[in-house]
C-alpha cells in the first residue's frame, strides 16, 4: 500500500544509517497500521510535517510483541539516534565520518536533520504537556516548554511547536493562543463553537446558550466584570433563581459556577478582600476565543431595538477587537448567530442601556 | 496526496469534543458516548450518519495512536458498565495525577494502592490507610489531612468509596493497570474469564480463581447451575443479572446515584 513506499522514500532522503536501520523494522510491519492518512496535509509544506504523526506505533516499530508500548518510553527511540543529534545541530561538518555521511544528503534543509521518529516523540511529548496545562487551565510558557519538554532539542522547538499545534487543533479542537508576546506566555482554549455543546447534565441535554449569552452580554456592559448579585438580579427576571431547579437550565448555581465555568466560559472568582466573601463573573477564555463582541453588540441593539452605534463605548470595545483579531489572523467559529436565534426570547428589559 | 486511504473526515468536532469532555471528566460512559453525537447532529441540523460507539472510538484511536494516546474501554467492577478512560501508552507511572497532587499526596495514593492490591476484598480500610500518614514522603501529613486527600482522589475518580473504605475507581484500573502489573507483580490479581486486573470479585472456594462479577454473570447468565468457569465446581455466591443500558433508562434511574459504587455483593 502506499503507506510502505512513503516510509521507504523517507529512508532515502534522510540518508542516515542509523535511520535506515529503524526504517527497515518498520517497512517488515504489517499492513495494519490504520493511522496512514489520518492528519491531511493542510498546509503545502506537504505530507511531511505530517510524518511524525503517520509512522507506526511503538508496538509495531520494535516489532516484538512481547513487548508493550509502555516498556518502550519514546526516550528509548532515542538511543540509536542519540548520536545523531549533536551532529544535526552542528552544520558546519567536521573530522567525524558520521557526520559526512548525514551531510551528504544535502538535498535536505538544515532544520530537518532530525530523525523524524525522534520529532515524532517530542511532539507527542509537547502534547502530552499542553493537554494537561488545558485540563488544568493554566497558562504556560516557551521557556517552561524548553525546559521541561524540548531540552535538549532546543533547535528544534519551532518545528516541534508547530507540529504539536497542529495536532491539537486536528485531534482535539484545542488551541495555543499567545497570551503575552513579552514573556512567551500561552494558553490553551478550545476552537470548538457553541453549537457542540451539551453534555455536561444528567439527563437530556439542555440549551444552555440562552443563560450564556445573558450573563456574557452583562459582563461585556458591565465593563468585563459583573458581580454575582446583578447576574440572580437579571437571571430572576428571567425566572431563574438560585437554588431552584429550572425546567430548562436545571439547577443553575452549579450551571453557571461550574458547568460553564469548566468550560472556560466564565471565570468565577472571589471579589478581592471582600469579606463576606462576594463573587463576580469574568469572561473566559473560550468566551474571549470564540464570542465576537460586535456580533454580540448587533445581537443586544437588536432585541432593545436600536443600533450598534447607539452605545458609544462598547461599539468601540468591539471594534477594537476586531482589529484585534485581524491583526493576529484570528478566524474564531462565530456561533453568536446561532445563540441569537436561540435566545431572542430573552427579555429585553434587562439589556435597556442606562 | 496518498490515494483512497485520505481520511479528512474522520476527525470532527464531535470526536474533538468527545476527547475534550474525556479529558476534563476523566472518564465517560457508553452512554455519554452515544449521546453526543445525537446532540450536535440535531443542533448542527445535519445528516450525518452517527457512528456506533466501537467505530467512534475506533476512529479517535486511529488519529492518536502516532501520540501514544488510546481511548481504552473498560467495564466498571461492581455492575459492569462500560466506562473509557484516556490512557497514555507511553508512561509507566501514575504521571497523570502528578499533576495535580503534591508529593505526599501521590504517596498517600500509593500506600493504598499498595493495601487494596494486597486485600482479599479489594478494598482498604479509611483506618488502615491512615495509619501509614507517618511513612509519607515528603511534607509531613496529618490524618485529618489525608481524610481530606482520600475525598479528593474520590472526587477525581481515581478511588471509590463505599462505606468507609477505599478501592480503585474504574477510571484508575484502566490508566494504571501498566503501572500496576509492572510494580505489584506478584500481589496483583487477574480475572480468570478477561484475564484483566481485579480489583473487586469473586473467588472460587474450591480452587481459589478470581473472577469480576460482570465476567461471571455474563459466563453463567444462561446457565441455571452455576459452576466455577475452571474447577466447574458449585458456584455458591450470589450473580446479578447482566448490566443492560436499556432496562437502565426504563427504570430512569439518575446517573449520579450509579456513580457512587455501590457493590451489590458482599
Amino acid at each position: 500500500m502506499s503507506h510502505a513506499s512513503k516510509r521507504r522514500r523517507c529512508v532515502l532522503e534522510e540518508g542516515s544509517e542509523t535511520q535506515s536501520v529503524l526504517a527497515v523494522v518498520e517497512e517488515d510491519t504489517s499492513s495494519s497500521s490504520t493511522c496512514s492518512s489520518s492528519f491531511p496535509s493542510s498546509s503545502s509544506s506537504s505530507s511531511s510535517s505530517f510524518y511524525p504523526l503517520i509512522l507506526s506505533s511503538p508496538e509495531e516499530e520494535l516489532n516484538d510483541p512481547s513487548q508493550g508500548p509502555s516498556q518502550n518510553p519514546p526516550s528509548s527511540f532515542l538511543s540509536p539516534t542519540a548520536v545523531a543529534s549533536p551532529m544535526s545541530q552542528s552544520e558546519d561538518g567536521s573530522s567525524s565520518q558520521k557526520e559526512e555521511s548525514l551531510s551528504t544528503s544535502e538535498a535536505l534543509p538544515n532544520a530537518e536533520s532530525l530523525p523524524r521518529n525522534v520529532i515524532n516523540d517530542k511532539v507527542a511529548d509537547l502534547v502530552e504537556f499542553l493537554l494537561l496545562k488545558y485540563r488544568t487551565k493554566e497558562l504556560t510558557t516557551k521557556a517552561e516548554m524548553l525546559n521541561v519538554v524540548i531540552k535538549d532539542y532546543q533547535d528544534h522547538f519551532p518545528e516541534i511547536f508547530r507540529e504539536a499545534l497542529e495536532c491539537l487543533q486536528l485531534a482535539f479542537g484545542v488551541d495555543v493562543k499567545e497570551v503575552d508576546p513579552s514573556n512567551d506566555s500561552y494558553a490553551l482554549v478550545t476552537t470548538l463553537g457553541l453549537t457542540c455543546d451539551g453534555m455536561m447534565s444528567d439527563g437530556e441535554t439542555m440549551p444552555k446558550n440562552g443563560i450564556l449569552i445573558v450573563i456574557l452580554s452583562m459582563i461585556f456592559m458591565e465593563g468585563d466584570c459583573v458581580s454575582e448579585e446583578k447576574v440572580w438580579e437579571v437571571l430572576n427576571v428571567m425566572g431563574v433563581y438560585d437554588g431552584t431547579d429550572h425546567f430548562i437550565y436545571g439547577e443553575p448555581r452549579e450551571l453557571i459556577t461550574r458547568v460553564l465555568v469548566q468550560e472556560q466560559y466564565f471565570e468565577y472568582r472571589q471579589v478581592p478582600n471582600s469579606d463576606p466573601a462576594r463573587y463576580e463573573f469574568l469572561w473566559g477564555p473560550r468566551a474571549h476565543a470564540e464570542i465576537c463582541k460586535m456580533t454580540l453588540l448587533e445581537f443586544l441593539a437588536k432585541i432593545s431595538g436600536s443600533d450598534p452605534r447607539a452605545f458609544p463605548l462598547w461599539y468601540e470595545e468591539a471594534l477594537r477587537q476586531q482589529e484585534e483579531r485581524a491583526q493576529s489572523g484570528i478566524t474564531t467559529t462565530d456561533d453568536t448567530s446561532a445563540m441569537a436565534s436561540e435566545s431572542s426570547s430573552a427579555p429585553s428589559s434587562s439589556f435597556c442601556p442606562e | 496526496m496518498q490515494g483512497s486511504t485520505r481520511r479528512t473526515g474522520i476527525m470532527t468536532d464531535v470526536h474533538r469534543r468527545f476527547l475534550q469532555l474525556l479529558m476534563t471528566h476523566g472518564v465517560l460512559e457508553e452512554c455519554d458516548v452515544k449521546r453526543l453525537p445525537k446532540h450536535c447532529d440535531k443542533v448542527h441540523d445535519c445528516n450525518a450518519t452517527v457512528e456506533k460507539p466501537e467505530d467512534f472510538i475506533n476512529n479517535i484511536n486511529s488519529v492518536l495512536e502516532s501520540l501514544y494516546i488510546e481511548i481504552k474501554k473498560g467495564v466498571t467492577e461492581d455492575d459492569g458498565r462500560p466506562i473509557y478512560a484516556l490512557v497514555n501508552l507511553a508512561t509507566t507511572s501514575i504521571s497523570k495525577m502528578a499533576s495535580d497532587f503534591a508529593e505526599n499526596e501521590l504517596d498517600l495514593f500509593r500506600k493504598a494502592l499498595e493495601l487494596i492490591i494486597d486485600s482479599d476484598t479489594g478494598f482498604a480500610s479509611s483506618t488502615n490507610i491512615l495509619n501509614l500518614v507517618d511513612q509519607l514522603k515528603g511534607k509531613k501529613m496529618r490524618k485529618k489531612e489525608a481524610e481530606h486527600v482520600l475525598q479528593k482522589f474520590v472526587q477525581n475518580k481515581w478511588q471509590g468509596e463505599k462505606e468507609g473504605e477505599f478501592t480503585l475507581h474504574g477510571r484508575a484500573i484502566l490508566e494504571m493497570d501498566q503501572y500496576i502489573r509492572e510494580t505489584y507483580p506478584d500481589a496483583v490479581k487477574v480475572c480468570n474469564i478477561c484475564r484483566s486486573l481485579l480489583i473487586q470479585g469473586q473467588s472460587c472456594e474450591t480452587c481459589g480463581i478470581r473472577v469480576h462479577v460482570p465476567c461471571v454473570a455474563k459466563y453463567l447468565q444462561s446457565n441455571s447451575e452455576p459452576h466455577c468457569p475452571h474447577c466447574n465446581d458449585y458456584w455458591p455466591h450470589e450473580v446479578p443479572e447482566v448490566f443492560d443500558p436499556e432496562k437502565e433508562r426504563e427504570t430512569g434511574m439518575s446517573r449520579s446515584n450509579k456513580r457512587s459504587l455501590r457493590s451489590r455483593q458482599h
